[in-house]
């Protein structure tokens, strides 16, 4: 027909695509959960070299970290480790306690006025571990230490144990997906996606910033293990086969899709089936004592055949 | 064959008669009058989905090992109704699937409800003579919103566990009867074990019966006072004007069925909808941070996060917190819903019968305050997700809270004077709402411009034509394509109160004729 | 009798009026069944717009409403194949809503431009009767029953009272036995003077066994588990020099000793709606409800301080006997978790 119709299909078409593009794309982000979210470090460096610490040989590692503790964290922490005005000391803290917060990108902070907050960490593996280790060797561990982990191995990790634990410990704070919630007064409880199971041991046994420490006598070695095992392969990596899991936070986001989504759909297509076919006669030109007529056309589906089929 | 059997039944029954005036019954054609059908298709998908599901699950609270597929749960203790559930979603084919649609379909089901009685709240159809069918309606909405609670409760799992426990103390905190009334309904104290099978037997039997039955007698009302309608042309208090049941409205509400199921469909094709296994089995002592119920009974959820800590102690007794939000919040809502007819009747000292609708903006009052209640309940179903909120949005959930409870007062005195300011601009303008057809705009080589009017579109302009009127008198039936129509040559003679029907220059041939007499 | 008689003739008479619709049309002949009384279809002409269809091209109509059955027959073979093939929930979904959907469209498209597209009309009539009718129902209802009833006083009063026993004794098998009584289930928890705390593998805990800032979910010994005696046993602090936490100015006396060693015991019931409060916030020393977000002071006896709870958590009083478990000196002091009518002051 005329040239405006032309446009007006066009459009439909190209609106068409694009939602069936979204559709597509958004399934392959679904599909692709996993890799929105990388688990365990790419270069996990064995940390079992940190027990043998009076070798000769670590006299050189023990420099490096000394450099990096000058130059990232002295600032604050004072250049002997002791603390300052604005951060705390970090003699005696234990080994795991710093990777944690190293590794997690807490540290070294964006600004020394900022908060902690997730970001990548500024060290690689084996420069966390420098850092470690010179930050140990100031001053004796305090007793209950744990350390850092060495060859923490999650491969026999009973799963079903550390689901039990999880509901139990974890997600009362954390939520049961680990999608993570804000807790009172500005804190957060962070997502457990895109954590390494040495940063999960470390915190159940650390108990960084406002979350609780859980030593060997309420959670046992073996039992921390399974917990860490659930969380990166399960919590991770859920079995979702229903579609998208839509952030994990259960009806909130499940009633926003079902509102807008479900019955927003529906009320399109009743849009659609609802108001009568129209021909050109059936309208004078002008729109006078208007009923409440048909009042638009934003059809879900089929909508451009609804005009062709009028107008051919 | 056909005409055997049907005389067969006809004789018995005496279809005949009624039928042929069933066939005529005329249904408006706009869309908001399908948004209940939205519902009752759902609510078909509910029972459909819901027959499946039964077969499958295991209204149990006994504790046995699960030994399925789904490997962080194997070997736990379990109950025999989330360890089905978890059967019926991985093991049985098609279970997740039914799983899936049944609760969809049970949020689109609410939902619809709500949409659907918003529009006969701001329109005005439930005023004489239809104040029966909105009270059935209501408590439709209200059975609705009591069903898919115990529904979503049945799983037994972490999340609708904790959401029991919550629903435990609000029957609790019933002055008087409380304590006895909780421990009848749940046979004990908190946690016992007859919620489940409780619980089942109400949702897949008790609760549906009633629903049905109502339903039946929703439609059943609404056949026999026929349609409300929109003021149009030709539309006068004494017709109803629209399609005839048979055979175009047929098919394009059955259409409409097969619609809302495809939706439902696609929203369990894409979206996972309360993924039990990874919430683990209920168990009193465990619980999950951000657990809300559905978005039904978000908004008692909400009222219940943003109550302040009040509580009545004195003489010996005690009104708890939770009875305000949670027992005397929803007892005025539903009683001045049920109630609404009359209230307004009463205000307004309308008791006439009305079977044109009010457009909105004629009704100044009434949609401000309508649309100020609502507001207050949207802002409650929005304080049911402080925590995700305040997650997302990075802000103390403090400020989350405190600000919530200001809103929940704030909201609606905003929303009903600017309604209402609305409303009274939209009166002054005749053509507003309608849709304004386009110019385009032509540039000439030379450079000159010129406005023309845009080709005209689909409801863009009011239909010309005047309804017919199809009583006893005016018959389909259809023929042959080819056929040429036998033109009615008795003398014209118009009905009084009817304008004469526009006679149009298009061609003959249509593909239905018009007998003169039918016997 | 005669004065009603008059009145059914009146009825009768006026029974015509409501049938008011083709009569008006003034072509009835009276005697005519009602079936038969209808105007001529003269005034409608054959082709009237109302009776054509929307499609202009038929046809073409016809192919797009088939081409969704058939896409509905491709998507419902579809899922047919994902089931036998045992394919994921996408594939069923996604096949039987495309079957739907096709059906769908195909047959809106049906109704919507192969079939007249009107609008007609039908005609609509008030369904009140008219007083007169109205008054001859309840004059009828009120003489009959007046003979049937009103004079059978006897048989009323029997028939109320075989009735009202049923409604009672209905009231025991469909309410009363439901459950049994409240009794005392509401204020005591399995709590003894004496009690062991155990966690929830049964095991005694210790002192030593929580790290500060540490909390495990403990219970009596008899009630593992328990919906009610759930209770969180946290490690706040290194205890000071009396080796008490101190309890705050209005419990200095009563709760000296129920905190030894810096350990501190609270219901994990909460006492709004009866969640477990399991979040302990270390730094601040504050636990939060995860269901409507009330927070109770550790430090403070557990007082709510935000939120909806009206009441502090129960504090369950502790002792570490001479083997250096934990023990409760004696159950809690009052009902944990939320209020009920009863409850009163206490």
């Amino acid at each position: 027909m005329t040239a405006s119709h032309a446009t007006w299909r066009r459009a439909l078409l190209s609106l068409a695509l694009l939602v069936s593009a979204s559709f597509v794309g958004v399934f392959l982000l679904g599909g692709g959960r996993a890799e929105v979210y990388p688990s365990g470090n790419s270069t996990e460096v064995d940390a079992t070299s940190l027990t043998s610490q009076d070798s000769p040989a670590a006299a050189n590692q023990l420099a490096g970290g000394r450099t990096l503790f000058v130059e990232n964290c002295s600032t604050c922490h004072g250049i002997d480790a002791s603390g300052g005005d604005r951060a705390p000391p970090l003699l005696g803290v234990g080994g795991a306690t710093v990777d944690l917060w190293l590794s997690s990108g807490w540290m070294p902070l964006a600004e020394p006025t900022a908060e902690p907050e997730r970001k990548p960490a500024k060290f690689d593996r084996a420069q966390v571990l420098e850092i470690v280790r010179y930050v140990t060797s100031l001053a004796p561990a305090l007793p209950g230490d744990p350390g850092v982990p060495s060859g923490l191995d999650i491969s026999h990790a009973n799963v079903a144990e550390g689901f039990s634990m999880f509901a139990l410990n974890c997600a009362p704070c954390h939520t049961i997906t680990g999608a993570g919630d804000a807790l009172a007064g500005g804190i957060q409880a962070p997502p457990l996606h895109g954590v390494t199971k040495t940063m999960v041991w470390e915190a159940i046994r650390t108990g960084p910033g406002n979350m609780p420490r859980f030593g060997p006598g309420t959670i046992s070695p073996a039992q921390v293990v399974d917990i860490v095992g659930y969380v990166v392969k399960d919590i991770q990596r859920p079995v979702s086969p229903g579609g998208l899991s839509l952030g994990g936070v259960g009806p909130v986001a499940e009633g926003f899709v079902g509102l807008f989504v479900g019955v927003g759909l529906c009320l399109l297509a009743a849009l659609w089936v609802g108001d009568r076919a129209e021909t050109e006669e059936d309208g004078e030109h002008d729109g006078h004592d208007g009923p409440e007529g048909p009042d638009g056309d934003e059809d879900g589906e089929g909508g451009d055949d609804h005009r062709e089929l009028a107008h051919a | 064959m056909i005409d055997a059997l049907f005389t067969w039944f006809d004789e018995r029954l005496g279809i005949s008669g009624s039928g042929r005036k069933m066939l005529n019954k005329i249904f408006p054609d706009h869309w908001s009058f399908l948004i209940g059908e939205v519902a009752l298709y759902s609510f078909i998908v509910l029972l459909g989905t819901g027959v499946f599901l039964t077969l499958y699950f295991v209204p149990s609270s006994k504790v046995v090992i699960y030994e399925g597929t789904y490997a962080p749960l194997r070997g736990q203790p379990v109950s025999e109704a989330f360890a089905s559930t978890l059967n019926l979603s991985f093991a049985v084919r098609d279970g997740l699937l039914m799983r899936q649609m049944h609760h969809w379909a049970a949020n689109i089901f609410v939902g619809s409800i709500v949409v659907h009685m918003l529009r006969i709240f701001f329109t005005g159809a439930f005023r004489k003579p239809r104040e029966l069918n909105w009270i059935v309606g209501s408590t439709l909405l209200i059975l609705a919103i009591f069903n898919g609670f115990l529904g979503y409760s049945l799983p037994d799992d972490l999340v609708s566990g904790t959401g029991i426990r919550i629903s435990f103390s609000i029957v609790e905190s019933i002055p008087l009867i409380g304590s006895y009334a909780a421990f009848f309904l749940f046979g004990g104290n908190f946690p016992g074990n007859s919620i489940v099978p409780r619980f089942y037997i109400l949702h897949v039997l008790v609760l549906p019966a009633i629903m049905v039955a109502l339903i039946g007698a929703h439609l059943g009302m609404l056949v026999r006072q026929k349609h409300t309608q929109f003021p149009g042309r030709g539309h006068t208090p004494r017709n109803v004007v629209g399609s005839p049941l048979w055979p175009t409205f047929i098919a394009k509400t059955t259409g409409f069925m097969f619609l809302t199921v495809a939706v439902t469909g696609i929203l369990s094709a894409l979206f996972q909808i309360n993924p039990v296994w990874l919430y683990g089995p209920y168990v009193p002592y465990k619980v999950s941070y951000a657990v809300q119920p559905d978005w039904y009974m978000g908004w008692l959820d909400g009222a219940l996060r943003i109550m302040p800590s009040w509580e009545i102690v004195g003489f010996g007794h005690m009104i708890p917190n939770v009875f305000f939000p949670a027992i005397l919040l929803p007892g005025i809502t539903f009683g001045v819903l049920q109630m609404w007819p009359f209230i307004e009747a009463r205000l307004t000292g309308d008791h006439a019968e009305h079977q044109i609708l009010d457009r909105p903006r004629d009704r100044p009052k009434r949609t401000a305050f309508g649309a100020a209640v609502f507001s207050f309940y949207f802002v409650l179903l929005g304080a049911s997700a402080t925590d995700v909120l305040a997650n997302y949005l990075s802000i103390s959930l403090n400020v989350v809270l405190t600000s919530f409870r200001f809103l929940a007062i704030a909201v609606p005195l905003i929303v009903f004077p600017v309604t209402y300011r609305i409303c009274k601009e939209m009166q002054s303008v005749p053509t507003a709402g309608q849709r304004k057809r386009a110019n385009i705009v032509l540039r000439s080589a030379v450079g000159g411009y010129t406005t023309v009017r845009a080709d005209q579109r689909p409801g863009d302009a009011v239909p010309r034509v005047d309804p017919l009127p199809l009583d006893e008198d005016v018959e389909f039936v259809p023929a042959m394509a080819g056929i040429p129509v036998v033109s009615d040559d008795s003398p014209a003679q118009s009905r009084p109160e009817e304008p004469a029907p526009d006679t149009s220059d298009r061609p003959r041939g249509g593909i239905f004729r018009i007998p003169r007499d039918y016997r | 009798m005669a004065t009603k008689t008059a009145r059914v003739e009146t009825i009768t008479g006026s029974s015509h009026m409501p049938d008011d619709t083709e009569a008006a049309a003034g072509s009835g002949e009276p005697g005519a069944s009602p079936r038969r009384v209808r105007i001529p279809v003269a005034s409608v002409r054959a082709d009237a717009p109302q009776f054509q269809i929307a499609a202009k091209n038929p046809r073409r109509a016809e192919i797009v409403a088939g081409s969704g059955f058939l896409m509905a027959a491709v998507g419902f073979a579809g899922f047919g194949a994902a089931y036998w093939q045992n394919y994921s929930n996408f594939w069923l979904a996604i096949t039987f809503s495309v079957g739907f959907g096709g059906l769908g469209y195909g047959m809106v498209i049906w109704g919507k431009y192969l079939m007249p597209r009107g609008p007609f009309s039908e005609s609509r009539h008030s369904l009140a009767p008219t007083q007169a009718q109205r008054e001859v129902f309840i004059e009828d209802f009120a003489s009959r029953g007046k003979v049937a009833v009103e004079r059978r006083g006897f048989l009323v009063k029997a028939l109320g009272l075989a009735s009202g026993i049923l409604g009672v004794v209905l009231a025991f098998p469909f309410i009363r036995s439901l459950g049994p009584l409240p009794g005392k289930t509401l204020r005591q928890t399995a709590w003894r003077r004496g009690s062991y705390l155990v966690d929830i593998t049964g095991r005694r805990i210790k002192t030593g066994d929580l790290e500060v800032g540490g909390f495990t979910t403990v219970f009596p010994p008899d009630d593992i588990g328990g919906a009610y005696s759930q209770t969180m046993l946290i490690r706040v602090d290194t205890p000071p020099a009396s080796g008490y936490l101190t309890p705050p100015p209005q419990f200095a006396k009563q709760r000296a000793t129920w905190a030894p060693q810096g350990y501190i015991a609270f219901s994990k019931v909460c006492t709004h709606a009866g969640c477990p409060v399991g979040l302990y916030q270390e730094l601040t020393k504050k636990m939060l409800c995860p269901c409507h977000q009330s927070l109770f002071d550790v430090t403070d006896a557990a007082i709510p301080i935000f939120g909806p709870a009206p009441r502090p958590l129960p504090q369950l009083p502790l002792y570490i006997d001479d083997d250096g478990y934990f023990r409760a000196q004696d159950g809690y002091d009052e009902p944990v978790g939320p209020g009920y009518w009863e409850r009163g002051n206490d």
